[in-house]
């Protein structure tokens, strides 16, 4: 059911003059991919720097807390344009990111990161500051700070995976698979 | 006395040899005489070498180290931004230059590393590709650039002395030069893809 839902919304989005014209304007595509991933330097550059900060690897005599409230802006600033382009990308090619496992994969982890990033951000402010100005953050910290890695990691693993045609429904047969994917055609034709 | 000055100029006399060796590089011809005999290398990467045979073979080792590669960049990125945009004086102000430019260098040198390697594995899946694509041999200047801008100019001045006794200006121009090299060297590898 869901899946024949998010099917028709995608067909409605394909169908709409704005998202052909971003897929068929060769710089248009490209200019959106290339800001998508390049400000990645920006977002996940400054919360790694701030995780590894959580866990002593860099910057280990400056204080935690201090420099996750300093980069929270950039982060932020580019997590907000990493939004906007990712949300026209999947809006170009919205039936191809529906039916892509690999997209399905990469917005559960996105959901997870934020309620990592939430409750991490309510533990550090939760937190007295008497290890401020230790080398490393405590456990309850670092374990945030290192899900948080693996995490965002795994979202650009699988936004790497997403152009990939190995799980594409023609080329799928199990049935889980199918429906982990939202095959919708192939399924009804089992 | 020479060699007086040379010590005192070391770092300038060092820039201005690269300089005269590029000119005459291109002068003489050299560059454009080299780069037909670096085919066979590249085929041989792609066709011969057991990192070419990974990548053509399995797509998904190769689709994995594409995504080490990326995010080793943004963590370079995220290395030079917060040490520039501290020079600029734009982020984290009330810590010393010192400490953020000495505190994240280890983490740049070692997600370097982590890129040029895995960097090397992906050009080797489709070596025979890159091998005819400008915007790849711009990639890997930049690179070089940024390297030796890195190791032998920014990083030793920045810790030749306390950044109150360095001219604003000089660096202002680090910073600014440091991250226009190293967003070209990201923009160029993101545009091998478009190629």
């Amino acid at each position: 059911m869901i899946n024949e839902l998010l099917l028709q919304f995608a067909q409605y989005l394909e169908a709409q003059e704005y998202s052909q014209m971003l897929v068929s304007g060769y710089y248009s595509w490209n200019w959106l991919e290339a800001t998508h991933v390049l400000t990645l330097m920006i977002s996940i550059g400054s919360l790694f720097i701030i995780d590894f900060r959580m866990l002593g690897w860099v910057l280990p005599g400056v204080s935690a807390t201090t420099i996750a409230d300093r980069l929270h802006k950039p982060m932020i600033i580019g997590f907000v344009i990493m939004f906007i382009t990712g949300i026209l990308l999947v809006y170009a090619k919205p039936v191809e990111n529906v039916q892509s496992l690999w997209f399905r994969i990469k917005m559960i982890l996105l959901v997870l990161a934020f309620i990592n990033a939430w409750v991490f951000n309510s533990r550090m402010r939760a937190a007295d500051g008497t290890w401020e100005s230790a080398r490393v953050a405590p456990k309850a910290l670092r374990t945030g700070a290192i899900i948080s890695l693996s995490l965002w990691c795994g979202v650009v693993a699988m936004g790497r995976f997403i152009p990939y045609d190995w799980v594409d429904c023609p080329k799928v047969s199990n049935t889980a698979l199918l429906w982990a994917s939202g095959c919708v055609e192939q399924l009804n034709a089992l | 006395m020479l060699s007086n000055f040379l010590s005192n100029y070391r770092s300038v006399a060092g820039l201005i040899f690269v300089v005269l060796a590029i000119v005459l590089v291109e002068f003489f011809e050299v560059r454009t005489s080299v780069y037909p005999s670096l085919l066979p290398f590249f085929e041989w990467l792609k066709y011969s070498s057991w990192i070419g045979y990974l990548g053509i073979t399995y797509g998904s080792i190769y689709a994995t180290i594409q995504a080490v590669h990326l995010i080793s960049m943004a963590i370079i990125g995220g290395t030079v931004l917060v040490t520039d945009l501290r020079l600029l004086g734009v982020l984290l102000k009330d810590i010393p230059s010192e400490t953020i430019t000495k505190g994240t260098h280890q983490c740049f040198k070692y997600s370097l590393s982590v890129a040029i390697a895995t960097g090397i594995f992906c050009a080797a899946g489709v070596a025979d590709k890159v091998y005819y694509m400008s915007v790849f041999w711009i990639k890997m200047l930049a690179l070089l650039v940024g390297s030796c801008f890195m190791f032998f100019i920014k990083q030793p001045l920045l810790n030749s002395r306390s950044h109150s006794e360095i001219d604003p200006w000089i660096l202002r121009i680090l910073a600014v030069a440091s991250i226009t090299i190293w967003f070209t060297v990201a923009a160029t590898g993101r545009w091998i893809g478009f190629s």
